[in-house]
């Protein structure tokens, strides 16, 4: 298999969704539950890929180094976000390399972003509160050609959805429901 | 000699290459198979089917039916490597392992019966459960299950599921608030047997299709009870329907195999189990299996005429306490079964009068029978429940799923229906005697 991906399971799965679209929706949940300090764990909570259940039995933690008053055990709220996007153009690059025949032999992804953090901390200035701006550079090894990769590399993006979920307005709905501890 | 090589499913196709496209642009789609998209049997009657369906004559002799292909490999050429590469070894012949003629016959065989667009062989009953089932879940899943399951596969869930990270809540199959109240939020299947072992309760699998359905769960159901004369489990919206082909599917009480048939996006899901976990069917096997397939509906037939008869005479014997059969007015189930299966089996319980040691008196008079484990062969079998089957259990869990004392498992074979019927009265007449005498 080309770059361990099923080519013809790629392909039915797209050709069942074209038929089927429900079979293409796919529902996500995590929870977030704060340990102590800076540092939470999350937990997956079961995916919907189409209408079929799928376990999801994964959980990690999210902390901030000590210098941000944390105990620096996990990667930060900031580096996983990286990490989503990057994960999530890594799976649109491999799988378009995959459709057009392109066998990959290395394939890496250098992200970077710098924030200031005046705007998480509302000191009055211009600076926004998030990332301005993220850099990457992809460092890719396989039989494609420059112009191959580089047209694959627009298009990863084009079509990665963590990718245009951050290049694009989201619209951001939520609610709390709080308890009052009375003592 | 033919130089023309069957490689293996030739409508299977790479995905087209478009330099520069998109994966929206791969053509390759899901088609039934393999094989079965040649072949379409869709119309014909069930024996026809279970006659032609799957089975290829040799193209380069003439010889009629499948030949053994009993090989371990295959020479490999453009079109193997092709489909190493593009992912669908599925529908070519590499290793038998992988696939081979002879079970791809009992494949397309099975899968023509079911309805099915796609089956898969496997060495035993358990083989395929365990591939069937372990397809459908990932770590951390929960499985709701009968609460009387075949031991193999009670086995499964309570010994394995544990091991694996894997949980499994088990219920009565009659109690449906209970099924539908046992769902967890990691709950990936319902497992659940058409007609059960060894009380014979017919299983309300519409119901089970629409919590499946309404909770986004696969419904597996275990139907070696109720093979496709009697009940085409696909047809009610189930995924998967899995066999111990050592049963009614074979008839002879000759070989152990398993099956699994299903939509040919699940059962490509369970092929690399079948490959991970190797209970591959060997192709001598196989070949036994197809050629216990062709009569699989005119042996139901004499199973059904033998067994009927057989258990309207045990219900008006003295010796008898009660008869369950599905197709008897007397069975609580009976307007189910009416309404879900077909046909009736071979598969009769009864109760005597003076409990198991009466039942145990029964069987060493009774000629004919066999007393062994099993189900639908050509032979009657009996056992008891209480010594073989539900052993491990105490008398009060075995009667608290419906096995009371003097509960005798029966199959009935082909074997003429006066000529059984004889054997037991003379039989029961004994036990009754001596009960009498007592």
């Amino acid at each position: 298999m080309r770059n361990n991906i099923p080519t013809a399971a790629l392909s039915e799965f797209i050709n069942e969704v074209s038929e089927t679209p429900e079979e293409g929706l796919m529902s996500y949940g995590i929870e977030i539950d704060w340990e102590t300090g800076t540092r939470a764990k999350t937990s997956t909570k079961p995916m919907l890929v189409g209408p079929h259940k799928v376990s999801r039995s994964f959980s990690w933690k999210a902390d901030e180094p000590r210098q941000l008053m944390g105990n620096n055990h996990g990667p930060n709220p900031q580096e996983l976000l990286l990490s989503g996007l990057g994960s999530c153009m890594m799976v649109a690059f491999v799988a378009g390399a995959t459709a057009e025949g392109i066998q990959l032999e290395s394939v890496k992804i250098d992200f970077d972003g710098t924030l200031d953090l005046r705007g998480f901390m509302g000191l009055g200035t211009n600076a926004g509160v998030g990332f301005p701006e993220i850099n990457y550079v992809i460092d890719v090894v396989g039989d494609g050609t420059p112009e191959q990769f580089e047209e694959l590399h627009r298009k990863a993006v084009k079509h990665s959805p963590n990718a245009q979920t951050i290049v694009n307005p989201v619209a951001l709905t939520g609610e709390i429901i709080s308890k009052q501890i009375e003592d | 000699m033919s130089k023309k090589r069957l490689y293996g499913d030739a409508n299977s196709k790479s995905a087209s290459r478009n330099v520069g496209g998109w994966i929206k642009d791969l053509d390759r789609a899901r088609q039934s198979g393999p094989f079965l998209e040649a072949h379409p049997m869709d119309a014909m009657g069930m024996s026809t089917k279970a006659v032609h369906a799957g089975t290829h004559d040799d193209a380069r002799t003439g010889a009629v039916g499948t030949p053994i292909y009993q090989t371990s490999t295959f020479i490999l050429h453009e079109e193997t490597y092709e489909s190493i590469e593009e992912g669908f070894g599925r529908d070519r012949f590499i290793y038998t392992r992988y696939g081979n003629p002879s079970q791809w016959a009992v494949q397309e065989k099975l899968a023509s019966l079911e309805g099915a667009e796609s089956a898969l062989v496997f060495s035993s009953g358990m083989a395929a459960i365990s591939a069937a089932v372990l397809a459908m879940v990932d770590v951390g899943a929960h499985v709701v299950a009968a609460s009387d399951l075949y031991g193999g596969t009670y086995n499964l869930f309570n010994q394995e599921f544990p091991s694996l990270g894997m949980s499994a809540t088990l219920i009565d199959s009659y109690d449906i608030e209970a099924i539908e109240a046992a769902i967890l939020p990691n709950t990936q299947i319902l497992y659940f047997e058409t007609i059960t072992n060894p009380v014979l309760k017919v299983v309300d699998i519409p119901a089970l299709v629409d919590i499946a359905r309404r909770h986004n769960l696969r419904l597996i159901v275990d139907s070696t009870f109720a093979p496709p004369p009697v009940m085409k489990p696909l047809e009610l919206g189930v995924d998967l329907v899995v066999h111990s082909a050592s049963k009614y599917l074979n008839g002879h009480s000759d070989l152990i195999a398993g099956a699994v048939c299903g939509s040919r996006k699940l059962i490509d899901m369970i092929w690399p189990r079948l490959l991970n976990y190797g209970g591959q069917l060997d192709p001598h096997a196989a070949f036994l299996l197809e050629r216990g397939l062709k009569t699989l509906d005119i042996r139901m037939k004499a199973h059904e005429k033998s067994a009927t008869a057989l258990a309207e005479f045990l219900e008006t014997h003295p010796a008898v306490d009660k008869v369950v059969y599905p197709m008897l007015p007397s069975h609580p189930d009976h307007a189910r079964a009416k309404e879900l299966m077909k046909m009736g089996t071979g598969n009769v319980t009864f109760f005597v009068k003076g409990g198991d040691q009466a039942a145990l008196k029964l069987m060493d008079h009774l000629h004919l029978p066999k007393q062994a484990t099993s189900l639908g062969g050509i032979e009657s079998l009996i056992s008891l429940p209480f010594n073989s089957s539900q052993s491990t259990m105490t008398s009060r869990q075995r009667a608290d799923i419906g096995i009371h004392t003097g509960c005798v498992r029966l199959s009935v074979g082909i074997e003429d229906a006066d000529d059984l019927i004889a054997d037991f009265d003379q039989a029961l007449n004994a036990i009754y005697q001596m009960k009498g005498a007592a």
